[in-house]
C-alpha cells in the first residue's frame, strides 16, 4: 500500500470538515498539484524561522526599512 | 512594409510627424486581428466603435494614435474584464475605468481589443481559456506562456507592436520569454494597477510586453504615468550600463544548473555579450533562502485569492471552468494559514538578503525559463533534474521578483530548436529603467539579431 504524506492526509481531512466537495477528478488534480509543491511547503513547515523578525508594514515598491 | 510592423516608437513618432494616418493604422490593425487571430487565438474581443472613440479623444501624448492590446484582466468602460474564465467566485466583475485603461487614455494610446489569458491566470502555459488557448506564433501546437498568454501571442503575431500583461508569478515574463520578446514586470505598485479584481494584491503588477526595450520603456511610461529615461536620470539608481561597470549576479544553483543545456548555452553566450558590451563583471553570489522562495511566493499569491473561496463558493464553481481550476480553487481554499504565516516570515527574510545583495550587485541573471515553450497538450519539460511541468520549472526562475518586489525583464536571446529563449534580469527596488538599459545594451551587444526575429510563417 502505499504510504500517505501527512499533508496529503491534511487535504483529505480539511475537505471534510470545511465540507468542500470534491469529485474524483478535483480530488485527482489537487493530489497532483499538491504533490510538485508538497516538497516545498513541507520545506517551509520546517525550516527554522526562530528569531527571524516579521517587516512590519511592509512596502514591496522599496527595500526593506534597516 | 506595413505601419504596423513598426515598433511602437516608431508609430507614436510618425504619426506625431503626421507621416501615418493612425486612423488608417487602427484599420490596419483591426483587418489584421481578423487575418491572423483565428490562427493565434490573441485577442477575445475586438470594439471598432470604442476604439475609434478613443482615437477622436486621444490627447497628444507619447502614444498619441498608437493601437495596443489590454489583457483580459481589468475592466475597461464599455466591458467588464473576464480573467479568461467562465466565472470568478466571488469576485463583481462590472464595466470601469481601470488603471491601466486610464494610463493607456491619458497616453493618447488607443485601445485595439482585450487579450487572451491563462484561465484564471494560474499558469505560465496560455493552454487554457474560457477562449480556448492562445498559440505560439512560432508554433501553433506550443505554449506562448501565460498568464498573459494573448498578450505575447499578439505582439509577437504582429496584431499590435505593444500589449499590457499582468505578472503576479512570471505571469509577463514568461510569455516574453516563449514569444521572443521583451517584457518588464515593474517594481511592485509603480505600475498602474487600479481595478483589479484582487485588490489587495502585492504580487501582481501591470507591464508592458513589446519586440524590444525601447518600446517596453514607451509603453511602461504610459503604465507609471512618468518618464522612465535611457541612461540614467532614475532616482537612487547607482549607475547605468552606459556607466560602464554593471555588477551581475549570478546565483547558479538552481537558476543556471537545472536549464535546458541549449536554454543554458544561449543564456550564457548573451551574459558574456552583456558583460563585454558594459564591461562589467560577473559575480557569482548565493541566496540562502533560495529553497523557500518558491513556496513561500506560491502560497502568498494563493492566499491574496482566497478571501472569497467559502465552502459555499467553491462548492458551486461553474463547471465550465477548467478541471485544473476547480482543483486549484479547492486547494487553495483549505490551505494551511500556519504556513502562509511563515510565507511572510520568509518574504521579510528574502527582502533583507536580497537588499543586503544589491549593495554588492546591479542586477541579477539568470534564465527565464529553463526550457523553450513546451507543446500546448503536453506542457511538461525536460531539465536536468528531470522532467517538471514547464509550471514548476518556470515559477522557480519568476517568483523572486513578484515575492520581494523588485523589478524583473526578460530579454530575448535566441532560438534553441526554433523556438525562442529568454535571459532575465533583476534589479533593486524602483531600477525599472536600469533593467531597460541593460536590456538595451545587450541588444546592441547582439546587433538588435534577437530582438528582431519574427516568426517565420510571419516574416
Amino acid at each position: 500500500m502505499e504510504a500517505v504524506s501527512p499533508l496529503q492526509r491534511y487535504l483529505e481531512a480539511a475537505l471534510e470538515t470545511f465540507g468542500i466537495e470534491a469529485d474524483e477528478v478535483e480530488r485527482a488534480v489537487m493530489a497532483g498539484v499538491w504533490s510538485v509543491y508538497e516538497p516545498g511547503m513541507e520545506l517551509l513547515r520546517t525550516a527554522d524561522l526562530d528569531g527571524a523578525e516579521h517587516e512590519l508594514r511592509a512596502d514591496l515598491s522599496r527595500p526593506p526599512k534597516r | 512594409m506595413s505601419a504596423l510592423d513598426l515598433g511602437l516608437r516608431e508609430q507614436a513618432s510618425r504619426i506625431a510627424s503626421g507621416e501615418i494616418d493612425p486612423g488608417e493604422l487602427l484599420d490596419e490593425c483591426l483587418a489584421r486581428i481578423e487575418e491572423r487571430n483565428p490562427e493565434l487565438n490573441a485577442v477575445v474581443a475586438t470594439f471598432p466603435d470604442q476604439s475609434r472613440r478613443m482615437l477622436e479623444r486621444a490627447t497628444d501624448g507619447p502614444l498619441r494614435g498608437v493601437p495596443v492590446l489590454i489583457k483580459d484582466e481589468w475592466p475597461l468602460p464599455w466591458r467588464a474584464e473576464t480573467v479568461g474564465a467562465a466565472s470568478v467566485p466571488g469576485a463583481r466583475l462590472e464595466p470601469g475605468e481601470s488603471g491601466p485603461y486610464r494610463a493607456l487614455r491619458d497616453a493618447g494610446a488607443v485601445i485595439a481589443g482585450v487579450a487572451n489569458m491563462h484561465e484564471l491566470g494560474s499558469s505560465s502555459t496560455g493552454n487554457t481559456s474560457v477562449y480556448g488557448p492562445t498559440h505560439n506564433p512560432w508554433d501553433l501546437e506550443r505554449c506562448p506562456g501565460g498568464s498573459s498568454s494573448g498578450p505575447g501571442a499578439a505582439v509577437a503575431g504582429g496584431l499590435v507592436s505593444g500589449a499590457v500583461g499582468a505578472d503576479g508569478l512570471g505571469s509577463i515574463r514568461f510569455p516574453a520569454a516563449y514569444c521572443g520578446l521583451t517584457g518588464l514586470k515593474p517594481t511592485f505598485g509603480r505600475s498602474a494597477m487600479d481595478g483589479h479584481h484582487i485588490a489587495n494584491t502585492e504580487t501582481i503588477v501591470s507591464g508592458p510586453l513589446c519586440s524590444d526595450a525601447a518600446d517596453c520603456r514607451l509603453l511602461a511610461s504610459a503604465l507609471f504615468g512618468e518618464p522612465l529615461p535611457a541612461g540614467g536620470g532614475e532616482a537612487g539608481r547607482r549607475r547605468s550600463p552606459t556607466d560602464q561597470g554593471l555588477r551581475i549576479g549570478v546565483v547558479r544553483d538552481p537558476y543556471w544548473d537545472d536549464v535546458a543545456p541549449g536554454v543554458r548555452e544561449l543564456c550564457e553566450a548573451a551574459l558574456e555579450a552583456l558583460r563585454a558590451e558594459v564591461a562589467g563583471e560577473v559575480i557569482e553570489v548565493e541566496l540562502r533562502e533560495k529553497d523557500l522562495v518558491l513556496p513561500a511566493s506560491v502560497l502568498i499569491a494563493q492566499s491574496e485569492e482566497a478571501a472569497h473561496l467559502t465552502p459555499a463558493n467553491v462548492n458551486a464553481l461553474s463547471p465550465e471552468l477548467g478541471v485544473l481550476n476547480r482543483g486549484i480553487l479547492k486547494l487553495r481554499a483549505i490551505l494551511p494559514g500556519a504556513l502562509t504565516a511563515r510565507a511572510f516570515l520568509v518574504r521579510a527574510k528574502v527582502r533583507r538578503e536580497l537588499a543586503e545583495l544589491f549593495e554588492r550587485i546591479d542586477v541579477l541573471a539568470w534564465p527565464t525559463v529553463p526550457a523553450v515553450a513546451p507543446p500546448l497538450t503536453d506542457p511538461t519539460i525536460e531539465l536536468p533534474s528531470g522532467p517538471s511541468s514547464a509550471d514548476a520549472g518556470n515559477a522557480r526562475q519568476a517568483v523572486l521578483a513578484n515575492l520581494t518586489g523588485v523589478p524583473g525583464i526578460s530579454v530575448p536571446v535566441g532560438r534553441d530548436g526554433g523556438m525562442p529563449a529568454a535571459l532575465q534580469l533583476l534589479g533593486g527596488w524602483g531600477s525599472d529603467a536600469l533593467l531597460l538599459d541593460a536590456a538595451e545594451a545587450l541588444e546592441r551587444a547582439t546587433d538588435r539579431e534577437f530582438v528582431e526575429l519574427r516568426p517565420g510563417a510571419l516574416a
